[in-house]
C-alpha cells in the first residue's frame, strides 16, 4: 500500500542578474500559469506562476534581475524586500556558469538572507564552448549548497533542479553548515560594534546584524530606516561611528570578492581558453563610436524596416475590411435604432476599433524591442549613444525608447523602463509625447500632400525636425530647471550577448500587447464613447453638437492661428487617435464642395496650413499614450501636466508661426 | 597724532583689500567706526600723500608706498599680539585693542627685539600672517568654513574677526588657529554642524562664516608611483584598481560591480571621449567618463 503523500505547497523565488536565463526557466516552469503584474507601487513587473507535479504545488516568483543586494536600484530593492518580508521556502539562485565569477556574487549576498538556496548553474553548454570546465560538485560541497547544472534553453536538467528544491524544502531553515563568508575579525569586530549601537527590534523585518553591515556598506535606504527608528539622542554616535568607519564598505565588498576567488578556484577546473571572448569581438565594433553608430542605425532601420512593410498593411487591411465594412454592416441594419447604429460604428469602431488595428505594428515593435533585449544589443545601443544623450540631462538607454517613439509612443514610453536612474526615467517619458509617432506623420503628409503637392515631402521632413528640435529644448529646460537632481553617472553592466530564447520573446510580446488590448477596452472605449457622444449630443449631428461648440468654444484661440472651429474640432479629436484628424475632417466637411483637397483649401490660408501641421505635430499625445503615461509614473500627476503643458506649447508655437508666416505675401 | 590715524587707514584699507578693490567708503567707515564723510576727507589726505588711489564713488587702493607703510604697522600690530598672550598671558580677545595702541609708539629698535624674542613666529594670535621686516606676507589663501561642503575635514586657520565677544565664545568652544574640524552638515539656517574632537555641535553663521579654513590632504592611499586615472588606459590595457572615487553612492555601485582594490581590470574600448568599456571580474561594465576618472588604477602587464 502506497502512503497518500501530504500535498505539499511551498515557495520559491528565482534570483539572478540579468540575462541569465532566469525568465527562460520561470516560462519552462510556469508554462501559461503565469501572472504578470507589477510589484507593488513599483514599475517594475513582477511575475508569479504556478508549477504542479503530482501532489507538489510550487509557488515561482520571478524576481528582477540584479547583480546584488545593496539597494542601488529599484531591482535590488525589490528582490530583497522580497526574500526579507515574503520569506520563500526556498530561492533558486541561476548563476550563467559562463560568468560564473560575476554571478557568484550575487550568491555571497543571498548567503546572508536566504533561508534555504539551490544553486541552478545555468548555460553549462556556453561555459564549454568557451573552454571552460567547471566542477558543480566541487562547488556545491565546498558551499553546502546543492548545485544542479542546467541548460535551461534546451530544457535539460530541471527536473533535478525540482528534486533538489523539493528535498531542500525537507531541511531546516537557515544555512547552518554553509560557509559562510569570513569578514576577519577587524571587520566584524566593526560589524558587532554597530549591532551592539541597534536596538532589538527596530531594524525589523531585516535581520540585525545584516542591517549593521548594510549600514557599514552605505545603503542609503537602510540608512534611512534606521535613521527613523532610532531614538535621535543615540542617531549622532552611531552616524559619526559610521563615518569613521567609511572604507568598511571598501573591505567588506573586497572581502566578498576574495571569497569568489576562491570558489572560482574551487569549482573552475579548466579556465577560459583565448583572452577574448565572442562577447568582446563584436562589442569592438558594437561600441565603436562610428562602426557603432553605423551597425546601430543598421538595426534601427530593419527594424522600421520590417514595421512598415509587414505591419503597416495589415493595419490598412484591418481598417478597411473589417472596420471600414463592419461599419457599413452595421448601418445596413436596418432593424437597429440608429443611435445604437451611431454609437457602435461611429463610437466603438472608428474609435477603439481604430486603434486596435495597430496591434500588428504594436506587435512588431514589442517583438523588436523584446528580441534586443534578449540578445543583450540594447545595453550597447545605450553605450553608443550615451554621449549625445548627456546634454539633455539623460541616459544613453534613453535613447532606444524615443526611437521606438518614432514608431508608436505607446511602445516607447513602456520602454523607458530599461532606464534604471528614475529621474532619467521621468525625463524620457515626459519627452517621448514630442517624438512624432506613425499616427501623427500620417495627419502630416495627407494635409501636406493635399496643400503642398510636391513640397509635401520637404513639408513633413521639416515638421519632424521641429519637433525634436522642440524636443531637445523641452529637455534641456526639464533637466536644468524643472525636475530636481542630478543626472546620475553612467555605470551599467553589458550583459554577455546570447541566442535570443524566441519563445520569451513570444511570451513578452503577447503580454505587452494583451495589456495593450485591455487599456484599449477600458481606458480607449471610454474615451471613444465620450468624445462620439459629445459628437452627436443634442442633435444626433456634428455641427451643432456639444463637440462643435467647443470647437467655437476655442475659436478665438484657434483664429491667432487661422484655424476656425472645425479644425479645431478635428484637432481634439485626435486625443482619441491621431489618425482620426483626418476621419473627422471628412465628417465634418462633408457636407461642402469638391474633394478633399478643395475642401480644405477652402477653409485654410497656406500660412493656416502649416500652423496645423505645427499644433497637430506638437499636440497632445492620444489617449493610449497617456493610459501608458499614467501606468508608468503611478498617478495622474505626470500625464496631467503633458496635457496642460502640451496643450500651451503646441497653440504657442502654432500661434507665433501663423503670425509670421501672414507677414508674406500670398500666405 | 596725524600719522597714528594715517596708519589705522592704511590698516584698514590692506585688510579691505583682501575681498575688493577698490575699498568702498562705507566698508571703512564701518571698519574704523567713523563717519563717511570724514572717511572721505581722510582718503582725500592719503591721496595727496601718495599712499592710496583713490576715486570718488569708487573707493581706495593702496599705492606700493602705502601698502608698505600699511604692512609694518600689521607687522607691528601682530607682533604686539602675539607679546600680549604669549609672554603676559593675556586673553586673545583683549590683545587686538592693546595692540592697536602699542603699534604706533613701537620704533624699529623695539619692533627688532620683540621679532627675536618671539622668535620664528609667522602668525598672529588670530592666526594671521605677520609680514617680516621686508614686507613680504605669505598669502592666505583662507576660505570660511561656512563654504565647506560637508562631510569634509578642515583645519581652522585663522579668525577673521577681532570683535572680543565672538572671540570669547570661540575660545569656550576650544577652536583655535591649527585645529581639525569635521564639516558634518549645512543647515537650513546657515549653521553648521562639526565634530570637534569626538563631540558634535552646531556653530551659528556668525561664528562659522568668520572662521577660516584649509582643506586637510585626502588621506588616501600615499599615491603610488604609476597612479593613473582609468580613463587612461588604452584599450586592450591591464591593470590593478587602486581606489575607487564617486559620491557615495555611485561608490556603493562601484563596489558591487567589483571595483575593489586590487581587483584586476581590462580596458576593452576607450575612444577617449565618451563612456568607456572595461572588464572587471569576468563582466564587460560601461563607466562614465567622468566616474572613469575618479577610479584610480595602476598598469599591469597583460598576464
Amino acid at each position: 500500500m502506497i502512503e497518500s503523500a501530504k500535498a505539499k505547497e511551498i515557495t520559491v523565488a528565482l534570483a539572478g542578474a540579468p540575462n541569465v536565463g532566469k525568465s527562460t526557466i520561470f516560462n519552462l516552469l510556469t508554462g501559461l500559469s503565469q501572472h504578470v503584474g507589477n510589484w507593488p507601487g513599483k514599475t517594475v513587473e513582477q511575475k508569479t506562476g504556478v508549477f504542479r507535479q503530482g501532489d507538489l504545488t510550487m509557488s515561482i516568483i520571478d524576481l528582477p534581475g540584479t547583480y546584488s543586494l545593496t539597494a542601488n536600484s529599484v531591482e535590488e530593492q525589490i528582490a530583497r524586500d522580497y526574500l526579507v518580508h515574503e520569506n520563500p521556502d526556498v530561492v533558486v539562485a541561476v548563476l550563467n556558469a559562463a560568468s560564473l565569477e560575476r554571478n557568484l556574487y550575487l550568491v555571497a549576498e543571498l548567503i546572508e538572507l536566504a533561508p534555504r538556496l539551490v544553486i541552478a548553474l545555468n548555460m553549462i553548454d556556453v561555459a564549454e564552448q568557451q573552454g571552460m570546465k567547471i566542477d558543480p560538485e566541487a562547488l556545491s560541497r565546498t558551499l553546502n549548497i546543492p548545485v544542479v547544472p542546467i541548460v535551461a534553453r534546451a530544457n535539460r536538467g530541471l527536473r533535478e533542479l525540482i528534486i533538489q528544491v523539493e528535498q531542500e524544502c525537507g531541511t531546516a531553515a537557515g544555512l547552518p553548515d554553509v560557509k559562510h563568508i569570513e569578514y576577519g575579525s577587524e571587520i566584524t569586530n566593526v560589524i558587532d560594534h554597530v549591532d551592539s549601537l541597534l536596538d532589538d527590534g527596530i531594524t525589523t523585518p531585516y535581520p540585525k546584524h545584516w542591517t549593521a553591515m548594510k549600514l557599514l556598506e552605505g545603503d542609503e535606504q537602510i540608512n534611512k530606516l534606521v535613521r527613523a527608528r532610532i531614538p535621535a539622542e543615540r542617531w549622532p554616535a552611531l552616524d559619526s561611528y559610521l563615518r569613521e568607519h567609511e572604507s568598511a564598505a571598501v573591505t567588506i565588498a573586497t572581502l566578498r570578492f576574495e571569497w569568489v576567488a576562491r570558489m572560482m578556484a574551487v569549482a573552475q577546473q579548466k579556465r577560459r581558453v583565448g583572452q577574448v571572448s565572442l562577447t568582446e569581438r563584436i562589442d569592438r565594433a558594437a561600441t565603436h563610436p562610428v562602426s557603432g553608430l553605423v551597425i546601430l542605425i543598421a538595426v534601427l532601420g530593419v527594424m522600421y524596416l520590417l514595421v512598415f512593410s509587414i505591419g503597416v498593411p495589415i493595419q490598412e487591411f484591418l481598417n478597411i475590411n473589417l472596420i471600414e465594412r463592419t461599419r457599413d454592416f452595421i448601418y445596413s441594419l436596418s432593424y437597429m435604432p440608429q443611435w445604437l447604429q451611431g454609437l457602435l460604428a461611429d463610437g466603438v469602431l472608428s474609435g477603439a476599433g481604430t486603434v486596435l488595428t495597430f496591434i500588428p505594428i504594436l506587435f512588431l515593435f514589442f517583438a523588436a524591442w523584446a528580441f534586443l533585449e534578449d540578445t543583450g544589443y540594447t545595453a550597447r545601443a545605450a553605450f553608443v549613444t550615451d554621449r549625445f544623450m548627456h546634454a539633455l540631462g539623460l541616459h544613453g538607454k534613453s535613447c532606444l525608447p524615443l526611437v521606438l517613439g518614432f514608431g508608436c509612443n505607446v511602445p516607447a514610453i513602456l520602454g523607458t523602463r530599461i532606464i534604471d536612474s528614475p529621474r532619467a526615467r521621468l525625463l524620457t517619458i515626459l519627452l517621448t509625447p514630442l517624438v512624432p509617432c506613425t499616427g501623427r506623420m500620417a495627419v502630416i503628409a495627407i494635409i501636406a500632400a493635399a496643400f503642398f503637392g510636391s513640397a509635401a515631402v520637404l513639408v513633413s521632413i521639416g515638421m519632424i525636425i521641429l519637433s525634436l528640435l522642440i524636443m531637445a529644448l523641452v529637455g534641456l529646460i526639464l533637466n536644468k530647471f524643472v525636475i530636481r537632481g542630478k543626472s546620475s553617472a553612467l555605470i551599467m553592466e553589458l550583459p554577455l550577448y546570447h541566442v535570443p530564447d524566441l519563445k520569451l520573446i513570444g511570451m513578452v510580446t503577447w503580454q505587452n500587447i494583451l495589456a495593450f488590448i485591455k487599456r484599449a477596452g477600458t481606458v480607449i472605449l471610454a474615451v471613444s464613447i465620450v468624445v462620439w457622444l459629445l459628437s452627436v449630443i443634442p442633435g444626433g449631428n456634428v455641427n451643432d453638437s456639444v463637440l462643435a461648440d467647443i470647437g467655437r468654444f476655442l475659436e478665438p484661440v484657434g483664429r491667432l492661428m487661422g484655424l476656425n472651429w472645425q479644425m479645431m474640432v478635428a484637432l481634439l479629436s485626435s486625443f482619441v487617435a491621431k489618425e482620426n484628424t483626418i476621419a473627422t475632417l471628412g465628417v465634418i466637411l462633408s457636407g461642402s464642395s469638391g474633394d478633399f483637397t478643395q475642401q480644405l483649401k477652402a477653409i485654410l490660408t497656406p500660412a493656416a496650413a502649416v500652423a496645423f501641421l505645427v499644433v497637430q505635430v506638437l499636440f497632445i499625445p492620444c489617449v493610449a499614450t497617456i493610459a501608458a503615461i499614467r501606468q508608468e509614473t503611478g498617478g495622474w500627476k505626470w500625464p496631467a501636466l503633458i496635457l496642460v503643458f502640451q496643450t500651451v506649447l503646441s497653440f504657442a508655437i502654432a500661434i507665433a508661426v501663423y503670425q509670421v508666416l501672414r507677414l508674406f505675401p500670398g500666405m | 597724532m596725524e600719522s597714528e590715524r594715517i596708519e589705522e587707514y592704511l590698516e584698514a584699507i590692506y585688510k579691505r583689500q583682501g575681498r575688493e578693490i577698490p575699498v568702498s567708503t562705507s566698508y571703512l567707515a564701518a571698519d574704523l567706526g567713523v563717519s563717511q564723510p570724514a572717511v572721505t576727507d581722510m582718503l582725500r589726505t592719503l591721496e595727496s600723500k601718495g599712499l592710496i588711489d583713490y576715486k570718488a564713488r569708487m573707493g581706495a587702493s593702496l599705492t606700493p608706498s602705502g601698502e608698505e607703510r600699511a604692512l609694518a604697522v600689521i607687522r607691528r600690530h601682530r607682533l604686539w599680539e602675539r607679546f600680549l598672550t604669549d609672554v603676559l598671558g593675556m586673553k586673545w580677545d583683549k590683545v587686538h585693542k592693546e595692540a592697536c595702541r602699542l603699534e604706533h609708539a613701537t620704533s624699529p629698535d623695539i619692533e627688532k627685539g620683540l621679532s627675536s624674542m618671539l622668535g620664528n613666529i609667522d602668525t598672529c594670535p588670530h592666526g594671521h600672517a605677520i609680514p617680516d621686516e621686508k614686507g613680504n606676507i605669505k598669502p592666505e589663501k583662507h576660505t570660511p568654513l561656512s563654504s565647506f561642503r560637508p562631510p569634509q575635514k578642515v583645519r581652522i586657520l585663522a579668525i577673521e574677526n577681532e570683535n572680543p565677544k565672538l572671540l570669547r565664545r570661540i575660545e569656550k568652544l576650544g577652536l583655535r588657529p591649527g585645529v581639525v574640524v569635521t564639516v558634518l552638515k549645512k543647515n537650513k539656517d546657515g549653521s553648521l554642524d562639526i565634530e570637534f574632537q569626538n563631540t558634535r555641535f552646531t556653530l551659528d553663521s556668525a561664528i562659522s562664516s568668520v572662521l577660516a579654513a584649509e582643506q586637510m590632504p585626502v588621506t588616501s592611499l600615499p599615491t603610488d608611483e604609476g597612479e593613473i586615472a582609468l580613463g587612461r588606459l588604452e584599450s586592450g590595457e591591464f591593470a590593478v584598481i587602486k581606489t575607487c572615487g564617486g559620491g557615495r553612492g555611485s561608490l556603493g555601485r562601484c563596489l558591487s560591480l567589483g571595483f575593489t582594490p586590487g581587483s584586476i581590470i581590462k580596458m576593452i574600448e576607450n575612444y577617449r571621449r565618451g563612456p568607456v568599456l572595461v572588464r572587471v571580474h569576468d563582466t564587460e561594465v560601461a563607466i562614465g567618463r567622468q566616474l572613469a576618472e575618479k577610479i584610480l588604477v595602476v598598469r599591469k602587464e597583460a598576464s
